[in-house]
Formats: C-alpha cells, structure tokens, sequence
C-alpha cells in the first residue's frame, strides 16, 4: 500500500544549471580562473611597460656593485646589491629582536601597574598607554629622530664614560659582544649540551615522580649546560670535521643533474595530489566499504588531480630554470656551511670590542669596533618599543583580567599556595588568552620597524629603495620585500601557535 | 590556609581595580585620610611604590614643561604655519569654502548628535573631582618647571660664564608665575565649593549632562580666542615661498568663524534634539545618515574645489545623458520588477552585467571610447537589475526601488560632472588639498572604500566555497603579511606601470588604492571575528524559511556580525587614520610633511621640527582619544543594554 | 514486517490522502559514521507523525534532511511530489513548502517579533507589507502573544520565543511542519504553552513531523508513532499500538526507561 508508492520514484538529473553541486564548483572555477587571469594580465603589462622603458625585470643587480653607502648595519659599504639587501634585512631582524625583547618587559610591567593595587602606579600606566597608542608610531619616531639630533656633537673626549659609553648627535656607542672564530664549533657542543641536559630533566623528573623528593630537574638541567658551555670553550676545535661534512654535502647536491630535479619535482607534484585523494577517499571509508561520494567529493578530487598534473607541466615546461637555481643556492649553502664550521676556526667564541672615537678629515666620528647605534636606530627602536609597549600592557591587562575569579577561589579552596596558585593556575590561563595577540603584536612590531626610511635607519625597505633608485630595478626588489616580510610572519606565527598548542595541551 | 586567604583577598581586590576602572562612575567616596592610605599607603611596599612613582612623574612632568616652555622653542614656528599645517596652500582669499565646509560638518554633527545621542549625565561629585585634581596638577606643574631664564636690556638671554643661560631664583619664579597660581587657586576652590555642596547623601546622585559639559567646555576655549593674543603672525604664501609676516593675530583671524561653528553645533543639537520627538524623526533620521555619506565627497570635489561648469557642455551632454539613464533605466527597473518577470527578469539583469562589464575591459584596451561616467552608470544600472528581483511585487515597493535610482543616478552624474569641471581655485601644489585636510579626506575615503571590500572578503574566508576560502584567505595573509609603507611604495611607483598605454591615475588616487586594498585585509578579520561569533541555528534558520543566500547574508548574518565586531572596527578606524601619517613618507603633503619638512626648510624656521611634530602628534591624540573613549562609552550603553 | 502492518493500521484515517512526504532507503554518512541506514516511511497528507528514540538514532538527522538542511547521500526524498535533489529550484520549493521549528528558537535576534515573521513573506512570497504584517499579527494572536509583536526575541520567555517560532514557520504557509524536539530546551512550566499551540496545529489537518520525547503530546495526537534507533526505524504503529502493545524488544526498553 502505503510502501508500493515509493518504487514509482523515477530520477531525473536536474539541467546543469540548476544543479547546486555544479553551480557551486563552475562558480569558483570561473573565479580562480578570473583571477589568475588577471594577475596574468597585470604581470604582462608591467613587463611589456617594463621592457618598453627598457627596464629590465631580472635579478642581476644582487651581484653587482650598487655603489650606496649603508648608515649603519654589518657592512656599511657593500659590494653586491645583494650584500646591500643582506645588511638591511640583518638591520631589520636586529631591531625586530631587540624591540621585541624590551618591549615584551616593559610592556608586561606597564600592565601589571595598571592591575597595581597602587592608585598613582594605576594612573601612571593609564597615561603611558593612552598617550602613545593614540599618537601615531611614525610622528613617535620623527619626534625622537629630532630630538636625538640636537644632543651635542661627538668630540674626541666624548661622554658620559669615555671609552666605554659615547651619547652624541651620532648616536649611542657601547662595546659590542660578537661571534668571533670558533662560534659554530662551540655552537655544536652546546647543542650536544642541550641534547644531554633535556635528557637529565627527563631523568630527574621521573625520580621525582618515583620518590617524591624534590630532584631540581630544571635547575640541574640548566647547570649541565653552564659546565658543558665553559667545558666547550676550551675543546670545541675539535669539532672542525663538520666543515669537511658539509663540504662533500655541497658536492654531492651540485653533482645533481637538471633534469632529474624537474621530473622529481614533477612527480612530487603529481604524487602529492595522489596522496591528498587517497588520504580524502580514505576518510570516506566506512567500515562498510566505502561511504557513499558525492557529487561535492568528486569535484574536489578532480581539483586536486587537476591541480598535480598543472604543478607538474609547471615544473616540468614552464619554469625549468627553478631546478638549477634549487642546485645552486643549495651547493652555496653547503659551501658557506662548511666554511663556518671549517677547521683552523680556534679562536674565541665569543669576543668583546670596545667602542673608540676616530678622525677620518675634519670631524671625529665613531669608528667600527664598538656597537654602534645611530640615531636612526635609537628612533626607530625607542619608536617601535614603546608604541609596541602600551599594546602590550593592554594584552597583559586583559589576559590576567580574563581569568575567571572562580578559578582563584577554587585554587585557594584546594589550599594551594599563593605562589602555586599563580603559577600553576592563573598564569597559564592568562597566557592562552594572551598569546595570539601578543604574537601580532610581535608581527606588527616586525613591520613597522619599516618606518625606518623616514628616519634613515638602513632597514631592509630603505636599503631597498636606495639600489632601485639606483638600479630601477623595483619590481624585483618588491618581491624580495614580500618574501622577506612573508617569512618574517610565516615564523613568528609558527612559533606563536607551537605554543598556543601547547598551552592547549597544558589546559586539558 | 591564611596564605590562600590573602591570595583570594588579593585577587579580589585587583578584580574589583579592573571593574573600577572599566566603571564610569568611580568616585572615591571615601575621607581622604582613608582613600590615601587604601590606595597609595596600605602597607610599606606599597608606600615605598608610591615614593619612587611620584618622584618619576614628577621628573617626567618637569621634563616635559622645560621642554615645551623651553627658550629654545621656536613656537612661533608653528603659529606661523598654522595655515600651513592645516590646509597646505589653499589660497587664503577662498578660505571662505573651508569654514562653510567645516561649518557644514559641525552643524550635521550637532544634528546627529542631537538625534542620536544618549550620553546620559556626570555627577557634580565627580566633576568637582576633576575641578580640584587639575587645579592641583596645575599647581604642581607652576612649581616643578624650572624657573625662567632671564632676558637682558638687548632682549637677549644674560648668560653665566660657563655659557649656561642664567635662571631668575625660584622664588621669584614663583612671583612671575602668580596668574597661574590664581588659575589653580580658582580651579581648586570651585572644585572643593561643588564638593562641599554635593557631597550630601541626598544630593550626592545630582548629575549635569554630558553634552552641556563639553558644549561649556568648548564655549570657555571659543572666550579663550577672544580675550588671549595666540599668536603673532599670520602666514602667507608668496609663488612657493613661505613667508612669515608679522602684524596680525591667528585668534583675530579665526575668533569669528570658531563663533559660528559653535552656534551651528549648538543649535543643530539642540534642533535634533527637538526633532527626535517629532513624527518625522525617522525620516530625519535617514536623512541625516544620507548627508554623512555623501557630504564629504560633496564638500571636497564641490565646496572645495570649485568647479567652473561649462554649461553650454552642461545642457548638451551631461544633464541630458543624467537624464536618459536616469529615465530609462528607471523604465528598464520598472519593467524588471512586473509581478511574473520571472526567468527574463535574471537573464536582462546577467545581459546588463556582462555589458556593463565589458565597457571596463574596452577601456582597458581602448577598444572604444565612452565616457566614464557611462561606464559607472551601466555598471550600477546592472546591479540595481541585480537586486531587482527582490523588489518584484506591490507598486510602493516597485516605486522605492525606481526612485532610489533615480537619486543615485542624479548624485553620480551631479558629482562625476563637478569632478570633471577644471578648479578655479588657483593652487601652488599639484593637491589641491594638504596638511590636516588630506589626512582626514584619505583616511575618511579609505574608511569608506575598504568597508564593502573588507565585508566581502570576510565573507569569502568564511564561506563553505573551498575556492573562495583559499582566495581570500591568500589575500588577507599576504596583505596582513607585509608593512603598509611598502604596499604605498609599491602602488605608488608600480602603478603606473600595469596600466595599459593611455591610462593614468592619479599619484593620490593610486595611493588610495592600495591603502585601500591594505585597510581591506585587515577590515575583513575584524568582520570575520564577528561572523564566525553567528550560530549555526541563525544560518539553518534563514535557510528554513527558504531565504536565498543573499537574502540570509544581507538580512540575517551581516546586521548581526557587524553589531558584533563594531569595537574592534572602530579600532580599525583608529589606526587607519593613525597610519595616514605615512602618506608623508610617500611624497604627499599631509600634515606631519608639512611639520617635518616644509616648516624646517623654511629660512626664518630652518630646523625648526619638534614644535610642529609636537603639535602633529596633539592633534592626532585629540582625535584618536575622542573616537576611542566615545566607542567605549557605547560599548558599555550597549552591553548593558542587552542584560 | 511490521512496517506495512503499522501503516495500515494507522491509515485507515488517512488512506485515500495523497503521499507527503516519501523516503526511500535514506542514507547519511558523517565521514565514516553513518546516521542513517535505509530508513523508508511515508507521510501522508494531514498525518500527524511523531518520531521518537534515543539521542543519537538519527531522528534529527532525518527531519532535517527533509528541507536539506543536511545532504542526504543515498536513497530518495519526495516532498508533496517533488524530489529532493541537487536541483536549485526543487530546493527552493521544498523549503518553502516546508516549515521547520528548531530546538533552540533560533529567533533572528536583532529583529522584532514582527520583522522576524513577516521577513520571509515579504522577501521570498513578494507580499505587500501590509499584508504581511496584518497575517503575522493573527499568527501572534493564534499562538497567543499578540502583545508581544513589537518586542525583540531576547526580551521574550523560551515558551514564547518557542511560539514566536512557530509563527514564523507558518507565516510561510506551509503544507509540512517539521518540529525538531521543540521543548527540549524549555523549562518545564513552559512547555505545556508550546504543546497546546502544536495540538491545536495539528487539529487544523497541517501534515506535521515532530520529532520529540514528550510521549503524553504523542499519545493524545500523533496519528503514528516511530521509534527509531541506531539510523533505522524500529517499530511503527499508532499511539495505542505503541504504548500498549509494543512488539520490538528495543521499543520496549526504550519505553520502559523513559515512561
């Protein structure tokens, strides 16, 4: 009765055009393909504009002379172009490092003055914050720069300690701690020191685990290291052999021949999409069999096979000049490698240079030895680190605001101690909710120390835009910009989210 | 067990800081004995924090006043320039525009204001508070700036013989200082007066409202003008070449149109205020929302700019082309949205899109010639065509869609006509806007144009289409991914060159660009923030009552997103104007240019920079701080709103 | 076996009604779990169908496959003779035949009682506001808030948002409601409200789906009862076959844990 009505059901496909299923991919395909079809058309453009300027779009100018003088950096005079965009990006990660570093304390500090049961402390860290957040970063930085270039000129006696510390219309200069001959060597007995200390902790903690005692695992950790390191200082010559490792690594990658890295990379392309629809029909596996697909899946999976077989005509056809630049930047890596940890390296790791004041012609400047800062940088660092500071303080506020206050009560309830409390409660609660936008606030410190160029300070954009000044080379050294800028967030998001992981962990 | 008490009273007492300070109402109603020894000396860590905070504020405080009233400041720098920094070189004999201009603003301001606007009251308690704490300050700050250098008979500071300049003794200073004494004095015994008398439980609740404090406020700045001689010279502007000129006075310049722009805020509040009660305050409503968005586009390429239309051109090209798209395309609407168009209605509207389209692409290559104003007009009549069928049915509705495009369709052609028509006003710069005027003009244009491009890609990023996900997714990472300055570099100097032969843009116009396209990516995080807090219900909701895609984002998931997410908006407004700083760095004149480089190349002001910068940076706190604590104050109407 | 049995029984009523709702051998998978195997029943037309089980059978699943808020992945589903298929437009006509009242409201929040009713009638059936606003009150009025058409969801009781839902669905003018456990998320008292606006729904001939554990609501007006679980219909019958006389052994347990 009732059931014999089902069986009369006959199917009709709808008209692709009302089909939701194709509707939704033809849509999206004719997007991407939109796109990409007018990024190909802008790129054909400027290159047709390019070339009819007669500017030519290569990257040559990375190995020739550029002829610009740097203002400050770990060669002030280059003698490649892309030694010049090398010193800019060190200039760059440096001040990134440094003002990350300074402003992560004070900014912690600011915000606990402002949970300060302190009235005046309170008040004081309300201002701090006010005042620099809604001032912009740039007239910060300008402001500084004009100050610090009216302090007085450098002389030969110049103070406040002569010899150690010289504050000048020049700048700051102060000794300056570096790298000196035998640093890689030491670097792998300390690594060897790293592997041996993590693995004592292990040790220490499941004693603890097993008696109950105190066993100091971080402390006797961390002590392991000290001996190794000063242990280190005397024996790492003997680690020399590694420069001859990587010098037969370097052999070997350049004895690869072209061709067989294409089709590698082609088959990689065309194994990885392989890989992907496997691993996706899998997660539709049933233990029935396989689950029903539908007509969704089945795009997808065309998608992706289309996409391997597009990477591999690409590697293969269209860009084969990626293969040898793979061989060569990695035969240089290995070259460079080996030189660092090569043998003869016995010196000191680590030296100490004092600052010294010169006279090259009519006016005493600075010399090399010393860490000097210019006053481009101690306006874009003071700039950035205080700007980043009052953001900070901010997140730390919220963060340690956010922890529910029953989170305390029950802490104390349970009797714990109030420093056990803090530590192993409210802490790591604060810090999840603290960590993501404290890592952007790390990644927009990265970025704004960009408002170098209007102080002078040679970061990687102003080194950037002298050599395509000189050279007219501006598209080139764009992208450059774009890479360097993309890793930069590429790593600090890393990092951010391995411990936003782990806090995640840490919570459960 | 006692530890653990301490703990929880501790914590107790931060939260209760927290909440404190998020409050708008704190007043500490406690004797002042009481109040200082909870709040400064509760224990002897306490009061030692205290020492060494007051000791540095107060370093910080006398650093600060000997720099400002330093006699090495140059403030006349500054005062000079004024004109300088606000509008660049527009010319002084049209100053006229820019007062109707900002006159038109503060009148449409009080308008809202009064329409809108609940800002509620502040207790006299709390405002004698305020009194008596910056006539404190004030006396504090009299004391620790360093007494005043002495000027001899020639007019020139008396130095020691070390070279150091020679300083009256302090008492003296004090003596100089006597009317700023009696200023604090006045503040102070007007504060302790309003505390003694409001302090009584039952007159402790008796509040004044906001808007009369800050109207009083801005009405004693407006008497300052008219009694105190700012300034002492007015800035004029000689075939590029900036020259002071001494003789007159900025506030007598300036006294009677600030008087007329404080009457007009006053009274359009107060006529809000009236018409909100009225019948027709929707409409008004509507009305005064239209005129925000479409003024500042009025105001700069018209008021501003002046334009000398031609009107033999007017009548035979421009009003009878507004006309027949505005006539026609109201007819093709009209027809479109005939109850039972059906399936033709959708293939007219794709035609129309496709067409409308391809005009763009002809301009690309220069197929064809057609003026751009046709191409806009195509473009929105496809849209509108588009939307159609959402209108299909009754005749009011069909009637709403035909007459919206009739006023856009005049609006377009009204502005693109003006912006066509060459300027009268004669002009030194390429810009016929700089200084403050362009900072707010690009800031308030980025604003607008990345709020439709930031929602959709919002959109994209959060949409099921894995495609479209990964588009945006792209987009927004590489964008966020990389410093604003080297994406203006980058549309600055490389725009040019992806347009094909014929084609030019504008070095402003290529910056707003790629400002644009920036402010964007980082728009649609703080929109998409506030689209995944949506519930999945509200989506299956839309869905079962049979809502078309469209209709759910538009009526359902975007109303709510965006009331979600309007803090950190406003922070996304914040820092967009903060970062227009940067246009300075890319060669355009806005106002931190003209403090940074045009005031020190000046040959009276030559390195003069801090003063200006100094100002620079009070102008941009001024805003950012109003924008920011008013966006506080409705977040907090409206979380309680809600409970 | 029981199937056939069961629904001849309970059409008697119903049996020369057309079909409403067909399904055919309905599959669901969640990547490797499958929530429903091959479930078959019919609806007819004014039937009152009650779907019961344990949490997790795949009764919710089911009811909202039937306007696709969920892609059914094998098998078929008719809705009043049209089939449930990728096609836009069958898609769109299903759902506007079908009304759906959730467990969570999911009132519109930032709308008025009113706009939240009248909003689909306007935008997707083209009626004048007017006449939309007119239904929308004596839909207020049927479920008994009329007082309440200005207010916003937030300021209501659950019962009431529950009604205001319900409202919603029928402003569309549906020939199926599907209700998917509509009191679950209610506090007791309020839930007699929800159930006196459904009885009396389903006095008024409307077909409807109710997926609910409220077995007195089942007893007094389904028409048939259907027990599901694991992803498949156990047992169906009528009220007093259900209740009475059960003839599965899950059906059993199940009524024995819950009654």
């Amino acid at each position: 009765m009732a059931s014999s009505a089902p069986q009369s059901i006959h199917h009709e496909r709808p008209p692709l055009y009302r089909d939701v299923t194709v509707v939704k991919w033809v849509v999206q395909v004719v997007a991407l393909l939109l796109t990409i079809g007018a990024l190909w058309f802008l790129a054909k453009q400027a290159g047709d504009n390019l070339r009819a300027s007669n500017v030519p779009t290569d990257y040559d100018f990375l190995s020739v002379n550029p002829g610009i003088d740097l203002s400050s950096g770990i060669d002030t005079d280059p003698d490649t172009g892309g030694r010049a965009l090398w010193v800019g990006m060190v200039n760059t990660l440096r001040m990134a490092i440094a003002g990350i570093f300074v402003a992560t304390i004070i900014g912690v500090l600011v915000g606990l003055a402002r949970l300060s049961n302190n009235w005046l402390l309170r008040k004081l860290g309300t201002v701090f914050v006010e005042t620099l957040r809604n001032v912009p970063l740039l007239v910060q930085i300008l402001f500084y720069g004009a100050i610090f270039a009216s302090l007085d000129r450098v002389s030969m006696d110049v103070g406040p300690i002569n010899g150690w510390l010289h504050i000048s219309n020049k700048g700051l200069s102060m000794p300056r701690v570096h790298i000196a001959d035998g640093f890689y060597q030491w670097m792998i007995v300390i690594g060897i020191g790293l592997f041996a200390a993590n693995f004592l902790r292990k040790r220490r903690i499941a004693q603890q685990d097993l008696s109950g005692e105190e066993t100091y695992p971080i402390l006797s950790a961390f002590g392991l290291i000290v001996v190794i390191g000063i242990l280190g200082w005397f024996v790492h010559p003997i680690f020399g052999f590694v420069g001859n490792i990587f010098n037969s690594l370097s052999s070997v990658v350049s004895a690869i021949p072209e061709g067989v890295l294409q089709i590698v990379l082609a088959l990689l392309s065309v194994a990885l999409s392989g890989y992907w629809i496997r691993g996706f029909l899998n997660s539709r596996r049933t233990p029935a069999g396989l689950a029903k697909l539908t007509d969704d899946d089945y795009f997808r999976m065309i998608f992706a096979g289309t996409g391997g077989v597009v990477g591999a005509v690409f590697f293969l056809f269209l860009w084969p000049g990626l293969s040898s630049w793979m061989i060569n930047s990695g035969t240089d890596l290995f070259e460079v490698l080996s030189n660092k940890f090569g043998n003869g390296r016995s010196g000191r790791p680590i030296d100490v240079a004092l600052p010294d004041v010169v006279q090259v012609g009519k006016f005493p400047n600075y010399g090399p030895s010393g860490l000097n800062f210019s006053i481009g940088f101690a306006a874009v660092f003071f700039g950035v680190v205080f700007y980043t500071a009052a953001f900070i303080a901010e997140i730390v506020r919220g963060g340690i605001l956010a922890v529910p206050k029953g989170q305390t009560e029950a802490a104390s309830a349970l009797g714990l101690r109030r420093s056990t409390a803090l530590r192993r409660v409210v802490i790591p609660q604060a810090a999840r909710v603290m960590l993501p936008p404290l890592g952007n606030q790390y990644l927009n410190l990265t970025k704004n120390t960009s408002l170098a160029i209007a102080v002078g300070y040679s970061d990687i954009v102003q080194v950037g835009q002298t050599v395509y000044n000189q050279t007219g080379k501006t598209l080139p050294v764009v992208s450059i910009w774009m890479f360097f800028y993309l890793s930069c967030s590429l790593s600090i998001s890393v990092i951010v989210n391995f411990f936003n992981v782990r806090m995640r962990i840490v919570e459960r | 067990m006692q530890d653990a008490n301490q703990l929880s009273g501790d914590l107790e007492f931060q939260r209760g800081i927290g909440q404190q300070g998020s409050s708008p109402h704190e007043v500490p109603s406690l004797p002042v004995g009481q109040w200082l020894r909870k709040n400064l000396f509760s224990n002897w860590g306490n009061s030692l924090l205290t020492l060494l905070g007051s000791f540095l504020a107060l370093l910080a405080l006398r650093g600060v006043l000997n720099f400002v009233f330093s006699e090495n400041r140059e403030w006349d720098a500054v005062r000079t320039n004024l004109r300088a920094l606000m509008t660049l070189s527009y010319p002084e004999s049209q100053y006229i525009r820019v007062w109707v201009s900002l006159g038109f603003v503060a009148g449409l301001a009080g308008l809202s204001a009064g329409l809108w606007a609940n800002w509620g009251g502040v207790s006299v308690k709390r405002l004698s508070t305020w009194l008596m704490g910056s006539g404190g300050l004030l006396a504090v700050c009299v004391i620790v700036r360093e007494p005043s250098v002495i000027l001899g008979s020639d007019g020139k500071v008396v130095r020691t013989v070390d070279g150091s300049p020679q300083r009256e003794s302090f008492l003296d200073a004090m003596v100089d200082r006597s009317s700023w004494w009696i200023a604090a004095a006045v503040l102070l015994a007007l504060g302790t007066l309003l505390w003694g008398r409001f302090t009584s439980p039952d007159r402790r609740g008796v509040e004044v409202s906001v808007t009369s404090v800050v109207f009083v406020s801005l009405g004693l700045a407006l008497l300052s003008l008219w009694v105190a001689p700012y300034g002492h010279y007015a800035f004029i502007s000689e075939t590029k070449s900036y020259v002071a000129e001494s003789g007159r006075t900025v506030a007598f310049s300036t006294k009677l149109p600030w008087t007329v722009m404080l009457a007009l805020l006053c009274g359009f509040f107060y006529l809000g205020r009236i018409l909100r009660r009225s019948d027709y305050a929707g409409i008004i409503k509507g009305a005064s929302n239209l005129l925000w968005l479409i003024s500042p586009l009025t105001l700069f390429w018209v008021v501003l700019r002046d334009p000398a239309l031609d009107y033999g051109h007017v009548m035979s090209t421009d009003l009878p082309m507004g006309l027949a798209f505005g006539f026609l395309g109201g007819a093709v609407l009209w027809s479109l949205t005939r109850p039972g168009v059906g399936e033709a209605g959708r293939l007219v509207a794709t035609m129309l899109l496709g067409f409308a389209i391809f005009n763009w692409v002809a301009a690309f290559f220069g197929w064809y010639p057609m003026l751009q104003k046709a191409r806009i007009s195509f473009l929105l009549l496809a849209i509108a065509a588009l939307l159609a069928p959402n209108f299909i049915g009754e005749i009011a509705k069909r009637r709403q869609l035909v007459l919206s495009w009739l006023g856009v369709t005049a609006l377009v052609h009204y502005l693109a006509t003006m912006i066509n028509t060459p300027s009268t006003v004669e002009l030194q710069s390429s810009e016929f806007l700089g200084g403050l005027g362009l900072t707010l003009f690009v800031a308030l244009i980025v604003v607008l144009l990345s709020f439709p491009l930031g929602v959709l890609l919002a959109l994209g990023r959060t949409s099921k289409f894995p495609i479209f996900r990964m588009l945006s997714t792209s987009y927004i990472e590489v964008i966020r991914g990389v410093p604003l300055i080297s994406v203006l570099i980058f549309f600055s100097v490389m725009v040019p060159l992806f347009l094909p032969d014929g084609m030019e843009l504008a070095e402003l116009a290529a910056v707003l660009t790629g400002y644009t396209l920036f402010s964007a990516a980082y728009l649609a995080e703080n929109v998409r923030g506030g689209l995944q807090s949506i519930t999945k219900g509200q989506y299956e909701a839309a869905d079962a009552i049979g809502l078309t895609a469209a209709q759910r984002t538009g009526f359902i998931v975007l109303p709510q997103a965006l009331t979600v997410s309007i803090p950190q908006l406003v922070g996304q407004v914040i820092s967009t104007f903060k970062e227009t700083s940067l246009l300075a760095i890319i060669g355009l004149f806005d106002f931190l240019r003209v403090a940074n480089s045009v005031i020190p190349a000046q040959s009276e002001f030559l390195g003069v920079k801090r003063e200006g910068i100094l100002l620079v940076a009070m102008i941009y706190f001024f805003f950012n701080f109003t924008i920011s604590k008013y966006s506080q104050r409705l977040e907090r109407r409206v979380g309680l709103g809600e409970r | 076996m029981s199937i056939d049995d069961a629904t001849t029984v309970a059409n008697d009523r119903l049996a020369d009604r057309e079909d409403m709702i067909v399904c055919v051998d309905v599959d669901k998978f969640y990547g490797d779990f499958q929530a429903l195997k091959g479930v078959t029943a019919t609806i007819k037309e004014g039937e009152v169908a009650v779907v019961c089980g344990p949490s997790g059978s795949g009764k919710s699943t089911w009811i909202r496959c039937i306007n696709r808020l969920e892609v059914h992945q094998g098998g078929d589903i008719v809705v009043d003779g049209i089939e449930l298929t990728n096609d836009l437009r069958n898609i769109e006509k299903i759902r506007s035949e079908v009304g759906m009242v959730f467990q969570q409201f999911n009132l519109f929040p930032h709308l008025t009682v009113l706009d939240n009713i009248t909003l689909a009638p306007i935008w997707v059936r083209k009626k004048p506001r007017a006449e939309a606003e007119a239904m929308a009150r004596s839909l207020l009025d049927r479920v008994g808030i009329p007082e309440q058409a200005e207010k916003f969801p937030g300021q209501l009781s659950g019962g009431q948002q529950q009604r205001v839902a319900i409202a919603r669905s029928l402003a569309m003018e549906p020939r199926v409601m599907l209700f998917d456990e509509p009191t679950s998320a209610l506090d007791p008292e309020m839930i007699k409200e929800v159930l006196d606006v459904m009885k009396e729904l389903a006095r008024s001939g409307i077909t409807m789906m109710v997926v609910t554990h409220e077995m007195g609501f089942a007893r007094e007006v389904a028409d048939r009862i259907m027990f599901m679980e694991g992803g498949e219909i156990v047992e169906v019958g009528t009220p007093e076959h259900f209740f009475t006389n059960p003839t599965e052994d899950r059906t059993k347990l199940f009524l024995s844990q819950i009654l």
